[in-house]
């Protein structure tokens, strides 16, 4: 008896057909154990989202391209229908001027990975910054996700090679725009995870700073920078 | 690009090394080593095999960094021990994980979870139904038709 699709439908869906070629009971057999595995239904947790993102900046941010940088508006770039137009876009947005070059021993950056959230109708804007240590900790580097939010921009911040501190000694992050007007964004004692915020925006005050601090009554910059980031 | 592909990638890398730790960690290498080979790659060539191969060519990677970590020492160990194998799957077996899922992510919501039920969590059709809260026949409806999404999707049925 020659087997119809039903047949086989029914059988990928369980039931007992008989009439199903050897052949096709083994193709369908494997399609049936794949469908029994994890791997087919667990998701990756939220924040395998981030770290990629974070993974890539950190990536660009350490290994120069050349003719990697385009200043050309995103609206005048011809559309291009290809997977790997979108993925050079999605990774290189020029929606600000980027630089990808590194500065060995004192503050560099720059990695700047625009993603937009196309689940929503309205995107959410948001980058990822890579961070370098400066000559008072030349160990640190990390990156920093900076996120559009209706509350300000919430900076999370995540880098190694800065000691901990403690009692009257702090780290404080600061905003800083082309006139040199510092914005205070958070204290902490450890850069490892940390969330900032900013009610200034940070396409204006485009370079981010870590200092030492110490709880002396000056609320002013101590100028003892040991992170930085800077959109060139 | 991560939206489109990284649920992909982490079923290819979760199916290669079963751990999902491990699986996190090939995600974000995937993307990484894509990045770095975009810039000289042609540009008809399809994604899908690609990544599949990178994810592969770094779980592979990962599995013998892991398979070091064992501490029994090697000849007490037989010669087809898996630890001392190099690839523990097929690139075949991997691009058919990576279109399952993709069939599988194209199926509507309440059939997919049918399907789930029943290969994953091993229910029938009256488990499913009560667990859902729905009738058998509208476990049996959306059991078939999903199923004939994906026979139609991966290629198993015949004109």
């Amino acid at each position: 008896m020659t087997p119809s699709n039903d047949d086989r439908i029914a059988y990928l869906a369980g039931e007992d057909v008989t009439s199903l070629p050897a052949d096709e009971l083994a193709a369908l057999d494997a399609l049936r154990a794949e469908l029994g595995t994890a791997a087919m239904w667990e998701e990756p947790p939220g924040s395998l989202e981030d770290q990629v993102v974070m993974a890539v900046a950190q990536a660009a941010a350490s290994e120069p391209r050349s003719g990697r940088v385009s200043a050309e508006p995103a609206a005048q770039r011809a559309p291009s229908p290809s997977i790997w137009s979108r993925l050079r876009a999605w990774l290189h947005r020029p929606a600000y001027a980027l630089s990808l070059g590194l500065s060995a021993a004192v503050a560099a950056a720059v990695a700047i990975v625009l993603v937009t959230n196309s689940s929503t109708t309205t995107p959410a804007l948001q980058f990822a910054m890579a961070v370098q240590g400066t000559p008072l900790a030349p160990g640190a580097h990390g990156a920093a996700k900076l996120t559009k939010t209706t509350s300000g921009w919430r900076i999370e911040l995540r880098a190694t090679g800065l000691p901990r501190r403690e009692g009257n000694e702090f780290y404080e992050a600061w905003l800083k725009n082309a006139a040199g007007v510092l914005v205070p964004v958070g204290t902490f004692n450890d850069a490892r995870n940390v969330t900032l915020w900013s009610g200034v925006p940070v396409t204006k005050f485009r370079s981010l700073t870590v200092t030492q601090q110490v709880a002396n009554g000056n609320p002013k910059s101590s100028g003892r920078k040991v992170l930085t980031g800077t959109i060139r | 690009m991560y939206r489109e592909y990284g649920r992909l990638v982490f079923a290819v890398a979760l199916r290669a090394l079963g751990d999902r730790g491990l699986a996190e960690e090939v995600t974000q290498q995937v993307f990484v080593k894509a990045w770095r080979a975009s810039e000289g790659l042609d540009e008809t060539r399809e994604i899908g095999p690609w990544l599949v191969a990178i994810a592969r060519r770094t779980a592979i990677d990962v599995y013998r960094r892991e398979s070091l970590r064992t501490s029994a020492p090697l000849e007490a160990v037989s010669a087809d021990d898996p630890a001392v194998v190099t690839a523990p799957v097929s690139a075949e077996s991997l691009y058919e994980t990576w279109e399952v899922r993709h069939a599988v992510g194209d199926l509507p919501e309440e059939e997919r979870e049918v399907v789930r039920l029943q290969h994953f969590a091993g229910m029938t059709h009256g488990q499913i139904a009560d667990q859902l809260g729905v009738a058998v026949g509208t476990v049996k409806s959306r059991s078939f038709r999903a199923h004939r999404r994906l026979a139609t999707a991966l290629g198993h049925l015949k004109d």
